[in-house]
């Protein structure tokens, strides 16, 4: 499957799937950073890299809820949802790999690309488009073809979901709102089933809603009119993580790139050795590292399973869902804190190859879920 | 990371110089919730306002919150005050302080000092959040009976209100608390609603334990005093973020507060389940008093004060008026050396506790007209009953009480005996016998157990926990009190809190009814009874022949009762001192009985009746100053 610019309905649900594959998939990559610190320290770090984790399930849902909204179906089971590490991000950019690795100014430096603002308009050459480096040509997910079948991508995630939202305006426009926006009404995730610090979850009924949804998502990763607060007064991703970079807190007023807040104390090395995108094969098969990757993989996969099932009609089981996470982190620390037999200083780290387990059922896994909420 | 300070207290701590040169509207003693709450509303309302707390006041940051976490989890006790330093400054009463008290023995050792003749038992918290900081948060409403104690049963004191004059201030307090309940489970008992009212979040959901229990007491009915109880376990009411009420507010929907912090943080979002609700949250989803002050400390009108201990009140004795309020300060936690200085305000409001509040009082040599300072001091006395339930019921997962059983609230027996309320709780035997550590040292030491036995052996013991809790009630008693003694001082000389204590029958009647009851539960849940009173322990009380050991709830109250009349009450309906007018006690000092109710929401609610109150005192004199200048200059 390849993206084009937008001019039907099935364009946009094409899009919307891509922007679930998006949000999902800095989860891993920002959680492997997360579970690298040794638990205890760094808890300025972890807790910040943690706040956009739940930020990402939220942009996540909220993705599933436009495509919910245009009648589209949400599939976090298919082949290649989830993609192998390193990968581009599935919008398209291309001049940065996206890895699964410890805490390091290097993943820092990831995050920020992850997470880069868009740039102003006028500095965009016509849209928001960029052709691809030819040169580059590992694609592990689909990239955007123009209309002349040149390989494009968009600068940043707020490009994408830009595109997004002027498909939808377009196609409002040519088919009535109301032919847009068919989807079930009961398949929207509501906010009583979600909420953190920032940020509630809109239920997606009509255009309004929807532009209200991405625009949530987009100043929640890039700062609101070229801010670094989004419009609801919160700090934008991009500024959250770079204060790990300059060692400042931001506070109210402060002007990008510059923080005047309290320091930040980080121990960069008070990290787990863990092998950057690491494989299952990687892993001596006989070994109980190998069992223990091979059972977070069968969770991880179940777990979307999940998530996916609770994007298909049944919002009320998010909330149990969610409770995933608590099992994640914990098989993830049995995993990260073993070196890797025969690979001096370099620990082991989940993997996350769902396509190459089977999906099992709970009684399956034999894990307990937590309940509570 | 321990000296750091905070931009949010680099921004409003001021010096002890600057301070006493201001003449406050208001001058607040404790960053507990009376006073976050006192603080909040009369600098959002604009006035000028000074908090002084005796502790560190290093909590207002993750950092420093997060410092608290983790002594927690490093500290062997696992006690209320586990995660808050020792400070010989500005001592707290701590859970290693107590212990048996011969018969005429004084115990001067710990920071209260027991006269007996039984054990008061009881810790607070003097750091920025007081007590909230370690409370489990429940948050029931008083019952309409229990405000009129003394004409319904002829026991206890009557409160000078009713229920319906509370309500709504119990409204305002759920608000700022965060409330988790259902209206439709807590209507029981006379306890009414505004039509269409609902909480700001949705009941915390019960735990399987919970259901569990449900199934199979749910529907049994005890006669007790000639009434018919029909049992049913009920979800407890309780301050901490779950899922916001989309009704609430007419609609508007409620948005819970997340952690305190000088940063964007957003964090402290849902309750994850983690049972130690007391001594602290990790993840900072209970409430506690330092999400109200932090909001009182953005409206920039608030000065504070940290490691600043309030030590005389000082009155004019011609007008009775406090004058001002003289304090010592420290530099560092476990300071031997202090400075003093003098604070002026126009109203002074203790919002220290029950005890505190007494205690400054009494130890600046004022016992009032009444002389009932200090006095009618009561608790909450607690009974724990633990047993192993025949199956897995998962304890240690969820808050550590989500429901209880209430039909003991309320009723004609609470002319002999106590009421209660009874907690199911969901962190296994730990508040009676500190499960599971002491599982893992049982099975390690006397059942040398070790790997996959071990692991399978706690999984076996501790997954079947099941604890029952009765918190009785105690009736008013003028000789249960808080008393100063010169020679049992700090060492800053502030005088220490001299404590008489006396379980009364009524609510030994109470607590002998739960042993029975409990005993019968555990029949009926096919439940092995493992309760075990020692008699070595300092709580052991034999009560018509039966030996049972007590534990003290946090819950202090009575020591500045409110009422109408000077004679028999220290402060009036809005907790104004009768003999000082400019003077304030505030908190469940000022309650005359607490019924089975935890303290905090009722003492908050009256919090925001004095804040009122003193609004409009405030205002008053603003326009009488005014009208005089301007009657002065035409």
């Amino acid at each position: 499957m390849s993206l084009k610019p937008i001019k039907t309905l099935d364009d946009v649900k094409d899009y919307l799937y891509a922007g679930m594959q998006l949000e999902h998939a800095t989860i891993p990559t920002y959680i492997t950073t997360m579970y690298s610190i040794h638990p205890d320290t760094n808890l300025e770090a972890y807790n910040l890299i943690r706040v956009i984790v739940i930020e990402e399930m939220l942009h996540l849902t909220l993705a599933a809820n436009i495509l919910n909204a245009v009648g589209g179906t949400p599939d976090m089971n298919k082949e290649g949802f989830l993609p192998e590490f390193p990968t581009y991000l599935p919008n398209g950019e291309t001049d940065f790999e996206v890895s699964l690795a410890p805490f390091s100014h290097e993943a820092i430096d990831m995050f920020l690309e992850i997470e880069r603002p868009a740039k102003p308009e006028e500095e965009h050459t016509g849209v928001r488009l960029k052709a691809v480096n030819p040169s580059q040509k590992k694609y592990l997910l689909p990239c955007l073809k123009d209309e002349n079948d040149q390989d494009v991508s968009y600068y940043s995630i707020g490009d994408f979901y830009k595109a997004i939202e002027e498909g939808l305006e377009m196609l409002c426009d040519e088919l009535g709102e109301e032919n847009v926006f068919v989807g079930d009404k009961s398949r929207q995730v509501t906010p009583e089933y979600y909420y953190s610090g920032g940020g509630d979850i809109v239920p997606v009924y009509d255009l309004e809603s929807a532009k209200e949804a991405i625009r949530l998502i987009s100043e929640q990763g890039e700062g609101f009119e070229g801010g670094i607060f989004d419009y609801e007064g919160e700090l934008a991703h991009y500024y959250r993580f770079q204060q790990l970079k300059l060692g400042k807190y931001y506070h109210k007023g402060d002007q990008a790139d510059e923080p005047t807040g309290e320091a930040l104390s980080i121990d960069w090395d008070a990290v787990y050795p863990i092998k950057v995108n690491a494989k299952m094969d990687e892993y001596p098969k006989d070994s109980e590292l190998y069992a223990a990757n091979l059972k977070f993989n069968q969770y991880y996969k179940n777990f979307m399973d999940k998530i996916n099932t609770a994007f298909n009609g049944k919002p009320e089981t998010l909330i149990p869902a969610i409770g995933g996470m608590f099992i994640i982190k914990q098989m993830a620390y049995e995993i990260i804190k073993n070196p890797i037999p025969g690979q001096e200083g370099v620990n082991a780290t989940p993997t996350f190859e769902v396509d190459k387990v089977e999906l099992l059922s709970d009684e399956e896994l034999n894990v307990v879920t937590p309940q509570h909420g | 990371m321990e000296n750091r300070k905070s931009h949010l207290l680099e921004d409003i701590v001021t010096d002890h110089k600057t301070a006493s040169e201001i003449l406050y509207d208001a001058v607040i003693v404790g960053a507990g919730i009376s006073g976050a709450i006192m603080a909040n509303e009369l600098s959002q309302k604009g006035f000028k306002v000074l908090v002084v707390e005796a502790g560190p006041g290093q909590d207002l940051t993750i950092p420093g919150y997060e410092e608290y976490v983790k002594r927690f989890y490093t500290n062997l006790d696992k006690d209320p005050n586990a995660p808050y330093p020792v400070n010989s400054s500005a001592p707290m009463p701590r859970p290693q302080d107590i212990k048996p008290l011969k018969k005429g023995e004084i115990d001067d050792s710990g920071y209260i000092v027991q006269k007996g003749p039984d054990v008061f038992d009881g810790t607070y918290a003097k750091v920025v959040g007081g007590t909230t900081m370690h409370f489990q948060s429940n948050t029931p409403r008083m019952l309409p009976e229990d405000f009129e104690m003394k004409s319904t049963f002829d026991k206890g004191i009557d409160w000078p209100m009713k229920y319906d004059d509370l309500k709504p201030y119990y409204r305002r307090a759920e608000k700022e608390m965060g409330v988790a309940a259902n209206v439709e489970d807590q209507a029981y008992d006379g306890m009414t609603f505004d039509e269409g009212y609902v909480f700001p979040m949705e009941a915390m959901p019960p735990t399987y334990l919970d259901k569990v229990i449900a199934d199979t007491v749910d529907g049994t009915v005890i006669k007790l005093a000639g009434e018919n109880h029909e049992l049913k376990v009920r979800n407890i009411p309780q301050g901490r973020n779950g899922i916001p009420n989309p009704k609430y507010n007419n609609g508007k929907g409620f948005v819970p507060d997340g952690a305190v912090s000088d940063h964007q943080a957003e964090i402290g979002e849902r309750c994850q389940g983690n049972t130690n609700c007391t001594p602290i949250c990790p993840v900072q989803a209970k409430y506690d008093a330092r999400k109200t002050l932090a909001k009182a400390l953005h409206t920039d009108q608030v000065d504070f004060l940290n490691k600043t201990i309030a030590s005389k009140v000082i009155v004019d004795p011609n007008t009775g008026e406090v004058t001002s309020l003289e304090v010592k300060y420290y530099d560092e936690v476990g300071a031997d050396h202090y400075e003093v200085a003098t604070l002026k305000a126009r109203k002074f409001i203790l919002a220290g506790n029950a005890i505190e509040n007494a205690r400054l009082m009494l130890a600046s040599g004022l016992k009032g007209e009444s002389e009932l300072i200090g006095k009618n001091l009561t608790n909450h006395i607690y009974l724990f009953n633990w047993a192993l339930m025949p199956e897995n019921v998962g304890a240690f997962r969820g808050t550590q009480g989500t429901s209880g059983i209430e039909n003991f609230r309320s009723g004609q027996f609470r002319n002999e005996q106590a009421a209660f309320h009874m907690d199911i709780i969901n962190n296994g035997w730990n508040f009676a016998t500190g499960a599971p550590y002491s599982d893992v040292a049982d099975l390690v030491d006397n059942k040398n157990k070790y790997g996959k036995d071990l692991r399978k052996g706690l999984v076996d013991k501790v997954c079947r926990q099941v604890l029952f809790t009765f918190m009785v009630e105690m009736t008013a008693d003028p000789n249960n009190a808080v008393t100063v003694d010169p020679q049992y001082k700090d060492k800053f000389g502030n005088l220490k809190p001299v404590v008489s204590f006396k379980i009364p029958e009524y609510t030994l009647n109470g607590l002998q009814y739960g042993r029975k009851l409990a005993k019968k539960l555990f029949q009926q849940l096919g439940a092995e009874d493992y309760t075990e009173y020692n008699p070595t322990d300092w709580g052991y009380i034999i009560h018509n022949g039966e030996g049972i050991v007590v534990r003290g709830g946090n819950h202090f109250s009575g020591t500045h009762i409110m009422g109408d009349d000077p004679k028999t009450s220290v402060v009036d309906t809005n907790q104004k001192s009768w003999d000082h007018k400019n003077l304030f006690l505030v908190g469940s000092g000022s309650m005359p009985t607490i019924g089975t109710s935890n303290t905090t929401l009722t003492l908050a609610a009256l919090c925001y009746k004095t804040a009122d109150a003193i609004t409009n005192e405030l205002n008053n004199e603003k326009n009488n100053q005014q009208k005089k200048e301007l009657d002065y200059v035409s």
